[in-house]
């Protein structure tokens, strides 16, 4: 287990000015038009940023504030979107040390964090008490993929349990790329937001079973639909555990070279449809995905790529990262909902994204604020394309 | 704080925006002034309207409970931490915006920030043109409590020669215009300088001690798009004083202009040069960046032909390295930010004005505390405005070290009272400014008469100017 550096984290804590920019700042030269969804879409108190966040984390810690799970809230309202990172300017990272905090600080209740790492740690997912359903959409398919071979599909606990549609479309589309590949009996979870939500050391122990059921799967690509998995498997398992991780490749990285090399060709979608893109924070922030996916979306004939206001680098976040869904629904869903407005402004049909969880939630703000924008994940958008 | 008092606010705005919670309080017991003391307050309550600014005032009236106006909790020398026990009241939720083309002008909600309303003007080729360099977080509202300056002000001076009207909230709760929205009936702001004293003046640097500032009308102007950038080289701080006098002189319509003495400037290219793509180069004893702007391109051709010529005559010689500059002017609303982070730990700064004749004058000060001290520290500053040149020294501590701290508070108070005596003038009333100069007294009495009439109870950020 890498263990966290205390000394560390309190230096880096230590940097952070308190000069506030990473609030609400508005910077057009940079793109920036609001810097953090949770101080956005709440009463927009101090602790609702990452300023005082980071405040209540080092009082926490130097334990001049009592460590109780009310005085945690402020730790746990951040969706860790990385958008106060992006824009602050000390040398250090305030959101991936916000992460660390929460590891250090993992011994305070709370419910919302142990329920999703218990379900996890037994089940597979961090949605259900029992491991039926995950890989049900499997039998739909009309085709059996194997358990073995050299490409897997790491289909993810959004994809299998709550976006079918999506791990459905995932799989015809490599079968019609004529791409062998293959799907785990017992897919684990990434574990993902234990990893954000500070149980790093069960987070670890998860990590080790999804490498062994890779290996095992004989895989020498693994192949993702969601940009959490990504991440994780990606960035985080060699970075925090130090697992040698075969390649991890995205669907849209993978898509868009199959298209660059024109061993599949797309057909056109409909006649200038209007989609904007919306950047998952883990794919964009974290690991630079943002061209890759808009590239893709303009090889499809007949779509015109809009662009929200925030984009990119200085995109704003869906809403649904850092377990913020699971510990404050409500306000998850209204920061999604003030996304769907932003892509409204575009005039898009479409928000296209490239992850379900990312979907799943502008989905639940669409729904808050009746918008009639389609919600659609790439893959959807192409599986029925590929001439 | 007292319940009954909590539940009278909550009245106001609403649950939602009103807190007593441990974790929140701590929060809003510091700002970015880092170089001060944490107090916690007894209550934080976020007015969403000028009428609700005005009712919470009249409720802590009641209660002789002290207030601390906050809008982005950017400024450095205390101004926005609370009293113990006391009501924070932050503005950010103000938030209108109205232009007004045709009278040159912008009236601004205390929760608007520079970064917010230059975004805006944009879009009708117009700007505020002063930058504080804390512009992405700081409000127009609060910079003009604490009258400051920044990028543009060489050309425009500080804010407050901006402002044309402010809506403020005084402590009874009275609301009143100043400027020529005063005129119920007028179409907006069009000049500061209507109906008599100029009362705008009295709220400008105030430091929320007089009033709450809760909307602010300011001057806009076409966008300048031309811009020229250029590194002046001269032997001896004279020639340089000189020169920048000798800009303004001749109506040379420079944005942003600093001098920097050759060791500073190795200290800026450490931080920033490469970034900002500056060449190596053997940098004379002075160097002037500066920052040229004009809305015409004659205009800035001539401007750059004169400076050119004005140097010489001075016996400098252009540098030509553009870079800095046009780095300076590119990063000027987030340059507060950075010129820290990219060095040292938490700093106490100590805002200043001379007249650019006067500038080596506050260099000898800042480098002779330094030595004395032992301390890490830099300086930076600009010209700003029509005779007036800007500083802002950092002086540097370990958070960690509360021996280093204390000595830089130490250093802090000396150096103030070492400018004083050079003739230098800060744009805010502080104790460590002011305090046992017997020629300032009267001027002192003055202040503490209209404080006691406006504010009988003394709950507007008391303390403040020091004890008066
Ligand atoms: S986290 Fe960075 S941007 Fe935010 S207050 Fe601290 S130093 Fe400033
Ligand atoms: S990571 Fe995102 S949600 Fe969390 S404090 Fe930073 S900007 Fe706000």
């Amino acid at each position: 287990m890498t263990e966290i550096d205390l000394d560390d984290l309190m230096e880096n804590l230590a940097q952070c000015r308190r000069c506030g920019i990473c609030r609400d700042a508005v910077y057009e030269d940079m793109g920036f038009d609001g810097i953090c969804p949770v101080w956005k879409n709440t009463a927009g108190f101090e602790t609702s940023f990452m300023r005082g966040k980071l405040m209540i984390a080092i009082a926490l810690l130097e334990g001049r504030l009592e460590k109780t799970s009310d005085n945690t809230e402020a730790l746990y309202a951040c969706s860790l979107c990385g958008n106060c990172t992006e824009i602050c300017a000390a040398e250090f990272d305030p959101k991936e040390s916000l992460e660390l905090v929460r590891a250090v600080l993992s011994d305070i209740p709370n419910e919302v964090r142990d329920t999703l790492a218990e379900r996890i740690l037994t089940t597979n997912n961090p949605y259900v008490t029992d491991k039926k359903g995950k890989r049900d959409w499997v039998a739909e398919l009309g085709f059996e993929p194997p358990t073995k071979a050299d490409t897997l599909y790491y289909f993810g606990c959004t994809a299998g349990m709550k976006l079918p549609e999506t791990a459905k479309a995932a799989a015809r589309l490599l079968k019609a790329a004529g791409i062998e590949f293959a799907v785990l009996e017992d897919e684990p979870c990434c574990g993902s937001v234990m990893i954000r939500t500070g149980r790093l050391q069960d987070a670890e122990e998860n990590a080790k079973k999804v490498l062994e059921s890779i290996q095992e799967s004989g895989a020498k690509t693994v192949l993702v639909s969601c940009a959490g998995c990504l991440k994780t498997l990606r960035k985080d398992y060699p970075e925090k555990f130090n697992l040698s991780m075969p390649k991890i490749v995205h669907f849209v990285e993978y898509f868009l070279e199959l298209v660059k090399s024109g061993k599949i060709k797309l057909k056109p979608l409909g006649k200038n449809v209007k989609i904007t893109y919306h950047d998952p924070c883990h794919m964009g922030r974290e690991l630079g995905i943002y061209e890759e996916p808009r590239d893709l979306l303009k090889a499809i004939p007949g779509v015109e790529l809009v662009e929200m206001e925030t984009n990119r680098r200085a995109a704003m976040c869906c809403g649904a990262g850092g377990g913020l869904r699971s510990y404050d629904p409500e306000l998850s869903k209204k920061i999604a909902a003030d996304r769907v407005r932003e892509a409204e402004e575009t005039g898009a049909e479409i928000i296209a994204n490239a992850c379900p969880f990312c979907e799943q939630n502008l989905e639940s703000g669409a729904k808050l604020i009746d918008s009639s924008i389609r919600v659609a994940d790439i893959v959807d958008l192409i599986v029925d394309l590929i001439e | 704080m007292d319940q009954r008092i909590v539940d009278e606010l909550a009245r106001i705005v609403g649950n939602e925006f009103v807190s007593t919670r441990e974790d929140v309080l701590l929060t809003y017991s510091a700002s970015a002034s880092t170089g001060y003391e944490s107090v916690q307050p007894g209550a934080v309550v976020k007015p969403g309207s000028t009428q609700e600014v005005a009712d919470i005032l009249k409720v802590a009236n009641k209660y002789k409970i002290p207030v601390t106006p906050r809008s982005g909790g950017s400024s450095l020398q205390g101004e926005a931490i609370p009293k113990p026990d006391g009501l924070v009241v932050e503005l950010l939720r103000l938030k209108d915006i109205t232009v007004f083309e045709e009278l040159r002008s912008v009236r601004v909600g205390a929760g608007i920030t520079f970064g917010k309303l230059d975004k805006l003007l944009n879009q009708y080729d117009l700007w505020v043109p002063i930058y504080p360099e804390s512009a992405l977080v700081c409000t127009l509202a609060g910079n003009v409590a604490v009258n400051g300056a920044g990028p543009g002000s060489t050309a425009y001076g500080c804010i407050a020669e901006m402002v044309l009207g402010l809506e403020v909230v005084l402590p009874d709760g009275t609301i009143i215009q100043t400027g020529t929205e005063g005129n119920p009936n007028a179409p907006g702001p069009f000049l500061r300088y209507a109906f008599g004293p100029d009362l705008t003046g009295l709220f400008i640097g105030s430091l929320g001690s007089l009033g709450i500032i809760t909307s602010v009308s300011v001057k806009t102007f076409k966008r300048v798009h031309h811009f020229h950038y250029e590194t002046y080289g001269f032997e001896t701080k004279q020639q340089a004083e000189r020169f920048l006098i000798e800009l303004k002189q001749n109506e040379i319509h420079a944005l942003f202009v600093s001098i920097y003495e050759g060791k500073i400037l190795d200290f800026f290219m450490d931080m920033l040069g490469e970034e900002y793509g500056i060449p190596k180069h053997e940098w004379p004893a002075l160097t002037v960046s500066v920052t040229l702007g004009r809305v015409r391109e004659d205009q800035l051709k001539s401007d750059i032909k004169l400076a050119k010529q004005i140097c010489k005559q001075l016996e400098g010689h252009v540098i030509g390295i553009g870079e800095l500059p046009k780095g300076e002017w590119d990063d000027r609303m987030r340059t507060f930010a950075r010129s820290s982070y990219a060095h040292g730990w938490h700093w106490r700064i100590l805002y200043h004005h001379q007249p650019p004749s006067n500038w080596h004058r506050s260099i000898e000060e800042i480098w002779a505390i330094m030595d004395k001290y032992h301390l890490l520290g830099h300086t930076a500053g600009f010209q700003s405005g029509h005779g007036s040149y800007n500083y802002y020294p950092h002086l540097y501590f370990d958070p960690q070290d509360k021996e280093e701290e204390m000595k830089v508070r130490e250093a802090h108070k000396e150096l103030a009272q070492r400018l004083f005596k050079t003739g230098a003038v800060p744009f805010k009333l502080a104790p460590y400014w002011i305090e046992d100069v017997e020629e300032m007294k009267d001027y002192l009495n003055l202040i503490k008469t209209l404080k006691r009439v406006i504010d009988p109870n003394n709950i507007m950020n008391p303390g403040i100017f020091g004890d008066m």
